[in-house]
């Protein structure tokens, strides 16, 4: 059996290293494309790198002996440019032809680069991929603009502080990282920003780039910020084109079904180029992280190996992490609630203690997402467990009296959430907490 | 992870006193200092019942720590444990954030995490069971007992209970309803 996998990323290496490790018995033969000319390492850890926290063999995930070892054929800088789906052959820039039996589109996607006059200036860096990580960690400038601030705009932005130049973010929405956290969360952390040093400017736009040859400042609509260096960090975008060329069906990105299987035949996909679905809500989404990529791609790995393997949908789960504030975010944030409902019915919980803040948004008492900062955090897998199972926290609350009294001290985690809410210290027994989180809830 | 002699720690949390000696053995094992701040397994304290239950990592099976360590600095060893590989780590939490325990702690040393390694390199074997001999509620046993020595605890919260439902599948784990 002859699998392609396009994509030597973190979805690409998963599908070959589950094939390999569980499907000893067939004789497959494995071949990964890439676009790029290394071993798979990890996007997340470039930022890392960038600001010198790590060495640069720390991104790697594999050598290169490794895929030799596992008798995976990696073909390097070699992108797949279009894929004949009846005669079930893959073509690569280079002319190579890759026949297949099962093909996976594992290609992610790339970096967005806004529409602004003066993006191909020298100086114009980003975090994406690595030869681009290692521009910006060669890079030698003293003032850096990012523009965008999700997790990559604000990592990026912490490893150009960490290399000591002055840093701006800019952020076309009302906050940072909007996408992950709701008002509240994210004007704590932008402050904590501004408190090390890095500035932020909110509900700004970026007009363009200024330079002759190289980067000398960047215009806003409210200002113009002198630089040296830019970074994008203004989202990904799945890659799509290659699917096209052998008809698979695209929305925003790749479209697969519950077993990550395309709308045609024996091509599969799985990584930050699919569309999928919501784990708890069922809507379609694409949630570019990590831990769906392996996750998808071990599900894609099974069907090949011909289990029916059922995916059971994406998750959203992101740490924010900067100096020395911590941060999590899973599930909806208030305006991601709004696609699955209306905010009136949302119930926003929100808990600040000498341990951090805590905010569940919750459903009908159910959790449908939460956010939380400093050792609060710490519990987020607790209340993701509740969020995933439908806990009624209504319910909880109301048996609190109960629960709290049993002689048992099973199951902890029940006991662990009394306290995240308040319900459980030694002066609020049952009363005087119960109201407190009463009055939150109201 | 099918190895033929892998054991894990089960802990009993009815036979927990909150004495906090398991803590100090961890301590005095990993850092040769006396403080529950340098140890990795770990009491929750619930003082208003006079509850102490004793966490640690419970190196699961399918383990989300593993998969959202950005530096893949989550790593399995050979006896099944899932340790932080502190060459790689930044100290991001995610690993805490994403386990159904809040498991791995920080190391206060230097900012990055560390969780239960099983004391493999000590022939004597874990010093927090030692540290319980009279309690006896940390047990060291092989991993095909544990889901009877489990019975009816930790092996109804671990992690595959844990993870986002399939479709259509009713009971999950623990329920807070009495
Ligand atoms: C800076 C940064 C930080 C991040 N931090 C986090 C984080 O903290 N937590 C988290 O969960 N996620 C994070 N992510 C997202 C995470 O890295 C991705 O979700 C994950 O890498 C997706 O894996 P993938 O295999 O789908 O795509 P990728 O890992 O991007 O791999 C795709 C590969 O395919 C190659 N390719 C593209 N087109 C072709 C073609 N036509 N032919 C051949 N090869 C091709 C690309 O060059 C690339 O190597 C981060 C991403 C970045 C960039
Ligand atoms: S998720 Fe928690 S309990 Fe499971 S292996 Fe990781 S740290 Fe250990
Ligand atoms: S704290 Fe360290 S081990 Fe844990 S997820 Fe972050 S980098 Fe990985």
């Amino acid at each position: 059996m002859k699998v392609v996998i396009v994509g030597n990323g973190i979805a690409g290496n998963e599908v070959a290293s589950y094939l390999r490790e569980h499907g000893k018995d067939k004789d497959i033969d494995i071949t990964i494309l890439s676009a790029e000319k290394f071993p798979e390492y990890d996007p997340c850890s470039l930022p890392y790198f960038v600001g010198g926290e790590v060495d640069r063999n720390v991104v790697f995930r594999k050598s290169l002996d490794h895929y030799k070892k596992n008798r995976i054929n990696l073909v390097l800088d070699n992108k797949a440019v279009s894929i004949d789906s009846n005669a079930k052959k893959v073509t690569t820039e280079k002319g190579d032809v890759f026949p297949y039996d099962s093909l996976v589109l594992a290609h992610g996607g790339s970096l967005f680069i806004p529409p602004i006059p003066g993006v191909n200036l020298d100086g114009v860096l980003s975090c994406k991929v690595l030869a681009e990580a290692d521009k910006l960690a060669r890079h030698k400038g003293t003032k850096a603009v990012v523009i965008g601030s999700g997790a990559i705009g604000i990592e990026a932005a912490e490893a150009l502080k960490l290399k000591g130049y002055q840093v701006t973010i800019i952020e076309l929405l009302d906050w940072i990282m909007p996408t992950l956290f709701c008002e509240g969360a994210a004007r704590f952390l932008e402050d904590e920003m501004r408190g090390y040093g890095i500035e932020v400017y909110t509900s700004e736009k970026v007009l363009s780039i200024q330079g002759d040859g190289s980067v000398e400042s960047v215009k806003t609509d409210k200002r113009v910020i002198p630089c040296d260096t830019v970074v994008i960090a203004t989202g990904v975008v799945p890659g799509r084109p290659l699917a096209e060329t052998a008809g698979v069906a695209c929305d925003r990105g790749v479209l697969v079904n519950d077993q990550m299987l395309t709308n045609v035949d024996d091509i599969y996909a799985c990584g930050d180029c699919v569309q999928t679905y919501d784990a708890c809500t069922g809507e379609g989404c694409m949630y570019q992280l990590k831990h769906n990529a392996i996750e998808q791609a071990r599900i894609v790995a099974r069907n090949i190996l011909g289990e029916k393997a059922q995916y059971r949908g994406a998750y959203p789960f992101a740490r924010a992490h900067y100096f020395d504030t911590h941060a999590v975010t899973f599930g909806k944030t208030m305006k991601g609630a709004e696609r699955i409902c209306t905010l009136d019915q949302v119930e926003v919980l929100e808990r600040s203690t000498i341990n951090g803040y805590l905010r569940l948004l919750l459903k009908e008492g159910k959790i449908i997402g939460g956010q939380a900062i400093g050792k609060m955090a710490d519990y987020a897998g607790l209340l993701m467990g509740c969020m995933w199972r439908g806990e009624d926290l209504h319910e909880f609350i109301e048996n609190w009296p109960k629960i709290a009294e049993l002689d048992s001290p099973y199951p902890w985690q029940a006991r662990k959430l009394g306290q995240l809410l308040g319900l459980s210290s030694l002066d609020a027994k049952p009363g005087k907490g119960l109201e407190r989180v009463y009055a939150i809830l109201k | 992870m099918a190895l033929k002699e892998e054991k894990v720690l089960v802990i009993d949390p009815d036979k927990c006193t909150g004495c906090h000696s398991c803590e100090m053995a961890c301590s005095i094992k990993h850092f040769g200092k006396c403080h529950s701040y340098f140890s990795r397994i770990r009491i929750q304290e619930f003082r208003d019942v006079n509850t102490f239950i004793p966490v640690t990592c419970q190196a699961c099976e399918d383990a989300p720590c593993l998969k959202v360590c950005p530096m893949n600095a989550r790593v399995r060893l050979e006896s099944g444990a899932v340790v932080t590989d502190e060459d790689k780590c930044i100290g991001c939490r995610a690993c805490i954030y994403s386990c159904p325990f809040g498991a791995p702690v920080i190391n206060p040393d230097n900012g990055k995490t560390m969780s239960c390694d099983l004391c493999m390199d000590d022939p004597i074997g874990p010093w927090c069971v030692k540290a319980c001999t009279m309690q006896q509620a940390i047990k060291f046993v092989r991993a095909q007992d544990a889901a009877r020595a489990k019975g009816r605890d930790m092996a109804k919260l671990l992690a595959e209970d844990y993870m986002p439902p399939k479709q259509e599948e009713g009971d999950f784990g623990f329920s807070f309803s009495v």
